[in-house]
């Protein structure tokens, strides 16, 4: 299961009209203290390690995908801006919440880079 | 695209929402002495009216997805206007008697503050699921 299965997609602008409003059902009172928490949110569940068997996706594409993923949200926040600045109806709050997300995901990119040189580096130190 | 800050679907359609309510306050406030609205009848006070959005995608168990909020609709107060003797003004009926909006302008700053107020808890919101997600981006870092 992939994260993007589970969580939806960032989606600012407000609904089309229409659409029942929606009822949330009520938790069963019939269970008690001894029921288990029902699983809310699919928790993630880490998959064994692969060992020696390749990898079904090379790192190298993930950290590509990553690049592109923090490269898609400046592009987000960059248009967030200029559509706010130009008066085509962006919200202050919506070109700053894109901001904001362009900056958490280049700092998840450069922990992930921070990570990957360490490892090289811990390697590169190694006594033969 | 992931979501990396918590909540911030919920909280951006809060934020458009209450925005909204500002404006219909302001709207109502700026009105207040308007005799003649679009209709050629006086300003109606209008008010707006929330609803959760339920999240379409992932519909089918809606307990355990975010439940956005949205204004619904915006609809005029059925108050009648109030009646005001005043022969000189253009708008005065044959009595001499002028119908102005029924708005009370502190019920109005009241609503004013409520919106600001709910404005500023949803930036709270905000501002806790940013240092959240910079706090888990810190974690195993060797300072």
């Amino acid at each position: 299961m992939t994260v993007s299965s589970v969580i939806p997609p960032l989606t600012l602008r407000l609904a089309p009209e229409g659409g029942a409003a929606p009822v949330r059902p009520e938790p069963a009172l019939s269970g008690g203290p001894t029921e288990p928490l029902r699983d809310v949110v699919p928790s993630f569940v880490p998959k064994p390690l692969p060992g020696a068997a390749p990898a079904s996706e090379p790192f190298e594409s993930v950290l590509d995908r990553l690049v592109g993923e923090v490269q898609a949200r400046q592009t987000a926040a960059q248009e967030a801006v200029q559509g706010l600045l130009s008066g085509q109806g962006v919200p202050l709050h919506q070109a700053m919440i894109a901001l904001e997300e362009a900056q958490v995901s280049f700092q998840l990119m450069v922990e992930v880079r921070n990570r990957l040189l360490e490892a090289y580096q811990e390697l590169m130190r190694m006594q033969v | 695209m992931v979501e990396l800050l918590p909540g911030v679907q919920s909280t951006a359609s809060a934020l458009t929402a209450e925005r909204i309510r500002m404006d219909v306050i302001a709207q109502n406030i700026a009105n207040i002495n308007t005799t003649r609205g679009l209709d050629g009848k006086p300003y109606q006070r209008q008010r707006v009216v929330f609803q959760t959005i339920l999240n379409q995608r992932l519909a089918a168990d809606p307990g355990a997805t975010p439940q956005p909020v949205r204004v619904a609709r915006i609809e005029p107060d059925p108050r009648p206007p109030k009646l005001v003797y005043d022969p000189g003004h253009p708008d005065a009926n044959a009595e001499g008697f002028v119908a102005f909006p029924d708005i009370n302008l502190h019920q109005e700053m009241v609503d004013l503050i409520a919106a600001s107020r709910a404005f500023e808890a949803n930036l709270a919101v905000l501002k806790n699921a940013r240092s959240m997600a910079l706090q888990t981006l810190s974690i195993g870092k060797r300072t």
